[in-house]
């Protein structure tokens, strides 16, 4: 079938010349149908490989995830953040939470020890900051956690 | 223009194109997932699951890789909530609540998972001579102490205390699932102990969906499954006792192991300069004074680990030692308080030190003095 396509450049002239329901007509794929097989096969590539660039790429750019009693209470993107922003956590202990363009942390709690307000900003992919009597924890996800040397720590 | 008109949008050809149309969509659903998930790195067998939840009193993170991780990951939540439930010291409907309740009256009848982690606390409390000890109730209650905050008991109210912590008190039966405390006032703290059991059946849990590979924090106290997914070793750090959270002196590399560290550093708190911290040694009723600041137990079963690192840590770095060489399959890297650090004989050149704990010393394996 293949084959007539090319060998058959004499018969599509002809079919160009309005002659239709000439014998060349049982060649089913024609110039034209090539045109449409490649454009269709090309955006199926495309649909397939341009969706999955930017879902690759939307994890690699860090967000933020914010949990309260092992819920997912908010998801920030930290990029699109251009000057300070506040906001508060009521529960067992109140926090605030304070985010800058790419960086967040605890800003204040009023919980006994403060732990979550000593570990600072958090901007890197799985730097994690928790609030154990809030039950409180901030993470960054991101594809590339920068993870260190290891995969985890004892303590 | 009619005729063209004719020639392209013919019968065959609209058929023909529908079929095309047809093989690209096909192609396109197939494809589709493959593509992206290779984009993403999420086939099956790599499909990671990273999930964090607030239990036990503590942070538990779990890892876990294949196609059951999500299913494992929740039942193993759920597992570990039964097990909190039971054993814990905050709530009147709790096991450990109530034969501490009935101390010195009568006997309670308590699940299998309580009456296996008293039998284990009890025999780590003969093996190490009472450095460990589950009676320890009383002085953690005296004691009070949670990160930041606690009380100072004064003498005579330690030398009353004393005579409660003894684990000969505690009477299991493991064929009639009872237990008793002989003397009132007595009562039984698993804090040392029950985390160390969740993480073996966490590990349990995983193995029955069929991971192969998987990692689970419990404040801490890490217990791996198999290797990583790409066949290496899992790297674990050992917290550097005097910074934050997440630097370590030194990594080891573990599978299939449970690496558990017992510390000054953990749950603390300062007054007149002088640190008082969460491990009581049973024997005086005072944070333990054994000359370490921290001891690392590597070796199969978490709730082993647990009770071990607890026994070490109180008994010090000579006795500590001894008991771990005498025990099959287990290992330690101990820190003591002039910044030195020991391992077992089964870790030297095991040990990777972090040459960025630069107060720290690496001696390597412990010969006795």
């Amino acid at each position: 079938m293949l084959g007539n396509i090319t060998g058959n450049k004499t018969a599509y002239k002809e079919d160009d010349d309005n002659k239709i329901n000439t014998e060349k007509d049982k060649y089913i794929i024609k110039k034209g149908d090539i045109y449409i097989i490649a454009a269709v096969l090309f955006l199926t590539l495309v649909s397939i490989i341009v969706p999955g660039i930017f879902s690759a790429g939307n994890n690699i750019r860090p967000k933020a995830v914010i949990i309260q009693d092992n819920k997912v209470i908010k998801e920030i993107n930290l990029e699109k953040i251009d000057k300070a922003e506040r906001f508060e956590i009521r529960g067992y202990y109140n926090i605030t939470v304070l985010m800058e363009q790419g960086r967040i942390r605890f800003e204040e709690a009023d919980c006994p020890d403060k732990l979550c307000v000593k570990t600072g900003w958090l901007s890197k992919p799985g730097d994690t900051a928790i609030c154990l009597p809030a039950r409180v924890i901030i993470k960054i996800e991101g594809e590339k956690e920068d993870n260190e040397d290891v995969d985890g720590v004892t303590y | 223009m009619a005729a063209k008109r004719g020639k392209y949008l013919s019968f065959k050809n609209i058929i023909f194109v529908f079929a095309v149309l047809s093989f690209a969509i096909m192609i396109f659903f197939i494809a589709k997932d493959n593509i992206t998930s290779g984009l993403n790195n999420e086939n099956a067998e790599n499909k990671v699951v990273k999930k964090q939840s607030f239990l036990m009193g503590t942070v538990i993170t779990q890892q876990v890789y294949g196609a059951n991780g999500e299913i494992a990951a929740d039942e193993v939540v759920r597992r570990l909530e039964e097990i909190e439930k039971r054993v814990t010291l905050n709530s009147a409907d709790s096991e450990i609540y109530m034969l501490n309740e009935m101390a010195g009256k009568g006997t309670v009848s308590l699940s299998k998972d309580t009456i296996y982690i008293l039998s284990v606390a009890k025999k780590y409390a003969e093996l190490s001579n009472g450095a460990f000890d589950p009676t320890v109730g009383p002085l953690v209650k005296a004691w009070g102490i949670s990160p930041g905050s606690g009380r100072i008991p004064g003498d005579e109210e330690i030398k009353s205390l004393l005579p409660l912590i003894d684990f000969n008190d505690l009477i299991i039966d493991e064929e009639k699932l009872t237990a008793r405390l002989e003397k009132a006032g007595q009562s039984v703290d698993l804090g040392g102990i029950a985390k160390g059991y969740a993480g073996d059946e966490a590990i349990r849990i995983y193995r029955e969906y069929g991971i192969e590979s998987a990692y689970i924090n419990l404040g801490g106290n890490v217990v791996t499954l198999g290797n990583k997914p790409d066949g290496s070793p899992w790297r674990i750090g050992v917290q550097n006792p005097r910074d934050i959270t997440g630097n370590y002196v030194g990594i080891i590399e573990v599978s299939n192991k449970t690496v558990v560290t017992s510390g000054d550093y953990e749950r603390y708190f300062e007054r007149d300069g002088k640190r008082y911290h969460h491990i009581i040694d049973p024997r005086t009723g005072y944070p333990s004074e054994s000359g370490l600041i921290s001891a690392t137990i590597v070796c199969d079963l978490s709730i082993d680990a647990d009770a071990l690192s607890t026994s070490v840590f109180v008994l010090g770095l000579e006795k500590g030692m001894e008991l771990v060489e005498k025990l099959e399959g287990v290992e330690a890297i101990l820190i003591t308080n002039d910044k030195n650090i020991y391992v077992s004989s089964g870790l030297e050149g095991k040990f990777n030190f972090n040459e960025k704990a630069t107060d720290f010393k690496y001696v390597g394996k412990y010969n006795r003095q």
